[in-house]
């Protein structure tokens, strides 16, 4: 019943979450229930600690790399309902659009992306993935401004088109194993498959095939450059809490997937071909990301871009490969999420105080919101790769990695990337904190749970920075134990 | 041979070709009600495909697909599209960016294409080579489709036609996934089709069109 | 004996080509929610024509007259190349499907004269419309009668229907399928039925057929609505042949002709009754998207003759 809990527990509430018309005990009640998912994940996340696998019944199943991605969604989860409870407050008219169908929403996507960590079996990791996308998509159409409804449109097509051929990928892998003669009622469990993953090597050409499909598809929900276009947009147009999820939460849940699919194509047919591609779409993410991030205008939209980039880099350290190269992805996962919470909270106080995103009409931030543009500061130094951040500790790890694995020419690329990236960042950010307010900044107050959630983010970083606790490093080991 | 037995065998051999001819005639069809009732013939054959070979293999559990497929794609999701379309009061020309003519000749060209891409794999696994090709070209079709067409509802059927291949390819290769993703397939595929209403009645109030193809508020 | 079992078929298809047209204008007239008139009546209306004066307009040549009788007797020609009891037909081992075609292109070509000769207007702009419409049906019925005569290996319309016959029922190959839809798409367009033109009206707007026979009157338009109901006979007669040829006698016995008699009749009254509903339920294309119609059928059955290399 462990695993059963903290899966079921975020569907109940959101049931009951629609409940409540008034939108202040909407609130309240949501947080309630936030805080008792919270617990629930951590006493299975222990659970799992102590056990290193839970598996319960034929479709649930939690090991080390679910654990990993568990603690950070908790993480992001309870973060981003301490932020939302002082952000809602200008709630547009409309169907979908009242404090409760927002909670309840956010609380059936907590739902799908557990669902999508504690799922044993590669069918329902993808039916979960792109239950991800239904229950986010009205989230993302929040606002119900032409700008949210064409971004929610353009993320349901493209990301379901994305995750079909994920499933037409998920298709062959089936067809391979029940070939190779595993039972067809188990032939999509991930642990049968990873043990029976190097007699399956006959099918090459259709595994290979295969995962082209799965990095296109799952690909698609990452963001990867070329399939990347949904992702600014649903980005910049969800209310700012939804922004932190879907770049925090979502993208690693997509990147999740791709990582157990790699794991066992890598077993069968060998890692050359698939860490190849993936260096392939990491290069590729990477370089075009940093190079849009220049011409951006809206500020969400630059976060956006460089959500690309991190991926990429992400897909990067995985490409590399080997120890240190894995460890670095997902520990770099982890701090980026964190790094940009922290950055999207911020442009909720943006939008409040200038009435605009446009970084061009934004001068004087300095000087109209001082904490606020301190945690722009705080969360731009983390995100560029500066220490004492987590992410400068992870890309170093990545770029040792391709430096031991000689991989010149893919580091070469990134530390091009990341100046670049550095700059565009430095020379946005800069501008808009620099000169005076034109007009008077309307009063724009901090709620204490706001400034709790930004701090429990800037705290977690400089730890991660500063150096990586023994108990996470080991949680970090456990999960690359399982991918290899 | 039983007649069932016979019958059932008849209709595996021939769903093929009845299936490249639903993809045609989508392909040629000038309004939204007649897309989506040949959207719900397609259906029609790939359950009375699953249902003989239900019968020829003696697979009950296969029928509870078939009864799956009749649910869903053949009552539920036709019904939920027709009601869009009637309710949305725009007109029901597909607004397509080829003529029928030509939309035929590039269906036909993707049938082709389909055939040639299968052929190894089809050896390799042993696959009847017919019904593979036909998953493909369905697939391709949806792609088609979704490029083609501006109207928004037309994206949400090509996105089906899509799924069908799909999910034709999965019956034709495997026999089908195991009976509990299968069902949450097709509930991914309800809750889509709903959502995708929501958000085509928003763009009609809001924007005052459905035409997908000048949504160009978010660019760079 | 042979011989007397070939005239007859071609006495039937001759014969019964009006009461086919009568049928389908009754059962039209039904779904409609009219009574109609009597299948008969095409009959009567040829045997009126047939007793009054012929009338020539004064601008009118010699061709004028010659035209309608060219045109039943090409007509007549080719209705003897299909089958209908019989595997045999009258002309079917003789000439091949290319012939039979092209028999169909003489009468039109005579018919289109005749139109253009009359001198009205309205008979050009019909003879222009027909032109249009039979240049574009010929490449689409050729095309998916070469996949047929491909698949089946020869090319006259005897063994065809002989091939059609042997092979085992409900195995659709791809290739059939599609030269099967294109051709019921072509022969619509071909004997002037909706959504292409609309055999009863007189609207000038949209008239083909209706327009092109403006001027005449007398036996010679008797002949011209004789032959124009032959070749709907004829075009029936033919896709039953070469899609659904079930029943068809292989052997002369008077039990095997009368089973094939019944299969015809039945077969027949079903596409009558098919033709009927679409007719009511469709609505005619405006000219300039009959291209895109015929363009359709020409897709298909390129299509058809593609898939000829797939099936062995």
């Amino acid at each position: 019943m462990t695993l059963w809990f903290p899966l079921l527990f975020p569907l109940v509430s959101a049931c009951l979450l629609l409940g409540f018309k008034n939108p202040r005990t909407a609130v309240r009640a949501a947080l309630g229930m936030g805080i008792i998912e919270v617990l629930l994940l951590g006493f299975c996340g222990w659970n799992v600690w102590v056990h290193g696998v839970l598996q319960q019944g034929k479709y649930l199943r939690a090991d080390g790399l679910s654990l990993l991605f568990l603690i950070n969604l908790g993480l992001i989860f309870v973060v981003v309902l301490g932020y939302s409870a002082g952000y809602l407050k200008h709630i547009p008219k409309g169907r979908f659009s009242s404090s409760r169908w927002y909670y309840a929403l956010l609380f059936l996507f907590l739902f799908t992306m557990i669902a999508a960590y504690l799922s044993a079996n590669l069918g329902i990791l993808w039916i979960a993935i792109e239950a991800t996308t239904l229950a986010s998509a009205l989230l993302v159409g929040f606002y119900n401004t032409k700008g949210a409804i064409e971004a929610g449109w353009k993320y349901l097509i493209m990301c379901t088109v994305g995750i079909a051929f994920a499933l037409l990928c998920t298709i062959a892998l089936y067809l391979a194993a029940v070939r190779s003669g595993i039972p067809a009622g188990r032939a999509l469990d991930w642990t049968v498959l990873m043990t029976a993953a190097p007699g399956m090597a006959a099918a090459h050409d259709l595994l290979k095939l295969a995962f082209v499909f799965i990095v296109v598809g799952y690909g698609t929900k990452i963001g990867f450059v070329p399939m990347h276009s949904w992702l600014p947009d649903a980005h910049a147009e969800a209310p700012a809490p939804i922004s932190a999820m879907l770049s925090a939460a979502l993208l690693n849940c997509a990147m999740y997937a791709l990582l157990r699919l790699d794991a066992i194509t890598s077993r069968a047919i060998g890692a050359s071909f698939t860490h190849g591609l993936l260096i392939t779409f990491g290069c590729l993410s990477l370089l075009v990301s940093v190079l849009l991030m220049i011409v951006q205008r809206n500020l969400k939209r630059l976060l956006a871009y460089s959500s690309i980039e991190h991926m990429g880099v992400v897909a990067l350290g995985v490409g590399i490969g080997g120890p240190l190269g894995l460890f670095g992805a997902l520990l770099h996962a982890f701090n980026h999420s964190l790094a940009k919470t922290m950055l999207f909270f911020t442009t909720g106080k943006v939008r409040d105080t200038f009435d605009t995103l446009r970084m061009d009409r934004i001068r004087g931030m300095a000087r109209a919101l001082p904490f606020t543009s301190g945690v722009l500061i705080v969360g731009g130094i983390a995100i560029v790769g500066l220490p004492p951040f987590g992410l400068f500790v992870s890309e170093l790890f990545i770029l040792m990695a391709a430096f031991s694995r000689h991989q010149y020419l893919v580091a070469v690329l990134m530390l091009t990337a990341f100046s670049i990236g550095f700059g565009a960042l430095a020379f946005h950010f800069l501008r808009m904190l620099s000169g005076e307010p034109q007009a008077a900044p309307g009063k724009a107050k901090l709620l204490a749970s706001e400034v709790a959630a930004i701090c429990a983010c800037g705290v977690c970083l400089l730890i991660l920075g500063l150096h990586v606790p023994l108990v996470f490093s080991a949680v970090l080991h456990h999960a690359m134990a399982v991918l290899q | 041979m039983g007649l069932v037995e016979f019958a059932a065998a008849k209709t595996l051999a021939s769903s093929a070709v009845f299936l490249f001819i639903t993809v045609l005639l989508i392909a040629a069809a000038r309004r939204t009600a007649t897309c989506i009732a040949l959207f719900t013939a397609q259906c029609l054959v790939i359950m009375a495909q699953i249902i003989a070979s239900a019968f020829l293999y003696h697979s009950s559990g296969v029928l509870l697909v078939a009864a799956l497929v009749l649910l869903v794609k053949v009552l539920a999701i036709p019904y939920v599209l027709l009601r869009i379309s009637r309710r949305l009061k725009v007109s029901q020309n597909v607004s397509a960016s080829t003529t029928p003519a030509q939309s035929v000749f590039i269906v036909a060209a993707l049938i082709l294409l389909a055939f040639a891409v299968v052929q190894p794999y089809a050896r390799a696994f042993a696959l009847d080579s017919e019904m593979l090709a036909a998953a493909t070209a369905i697939i391709l079709t949806g792609g088609f489709l979704m490029v083609s067409r501006k109207k928004a509802l037309m994206q949400v059927i090509g996105l089906l036609v899509l799924e069908n291949g799909i999910f034709l390819a999965a019956f034709t290769t495997t026999f089908g996934m195991p009976l509990v993703v299968e069902m949450g397939i097709f509930f991914d595929l309800l809750i889509w089709v709903l959502l995708m209403g929501v958000f085509i009645f928003r763009i009609r109030e809001t924007f005052e069109h459905v035409d997908v193809s000048r949504l160009r508020q978010l660019r760079g | 004996m042979k011989l007397a079992i070939s005239l007859i078929q071609v006495l039937l298809i001759v014969g019964t080509a009006p009461l086919l047209r009568g049928v389908v204008a009754r059962i039209k007239a039904r779904i409609q929610n009219r009574r109609g008139a009597s299948v008969f009546r095409p009959y009567a209306d040829l045997w009126k024509l047939f007793r009054k004066e012929d009338l020539v307009p004064s601008t009118a040549s010699l061709l004028f007259r010659l035209c309608p009788v060219i045109l039943f007797a090409a007509t007549l020609m080719a209705a003897a190349f299909v089958p209908v009891l019989h595997v045999s037909a009258l002309l079917g081992d003789r000439g091949d499907f290319i012939l039979l075609v092209y028999l169909l292109a003489l009468a039109r070509f005579f018919l289109v004269l005749g139109a253009m000769d009359g001198g009205s207007s309205f008979g050009g702009m019909g003879a222009s419309r027909e032109a249009l419409v039979s240049a574009l049906a010929e490449a689409p019925l050729l095309l998916g009668l070469i996949a047929i005569a491909v698949v089946s290996h020869s090319a006259s319309i005897a063994s065809i229907v002989r091939w059609a016959i042997s092979r085992a029922p409900f195995v659709l190959s791809p290739a059939h399928a599609f030269a099967c839809v294109a051709l019921v798409l072509v022969t619509i367009a071909e004997t002037g039925r909706v959504p292409v033109d609309n055999p009863s009206t007189h609207l000038e707007l949209t008239m083909i057929h209706e327009a092109m026979v403006l001027e005449y009157s007398g036996p010679s338009l008797a002949l011209i609505e004789w032959a124009n109901a032959i070749k709907l006979n004829l075009m029936l007669a033919l896709l039953v042949a070469l899609f659904v040829p079930w029943g068809v006698a292989a052997t002369i016995s008077p039990v095997a002709l009368a089973i094939a008699l019944l299969c015809y009749l039945l077969k027949i009254a079903l596409l009558a009754v098919a033709l009927a509903a679409l007719e009511s339920s469709v609505a005619k294309l405006r000219m300039y998207l009959v291209p895109e119609y015929l363009g359709t059928a020409c897709a298909l059955s390129v299509l058809a003759v593609v898939f000829t290399a797939f099936t062995r």
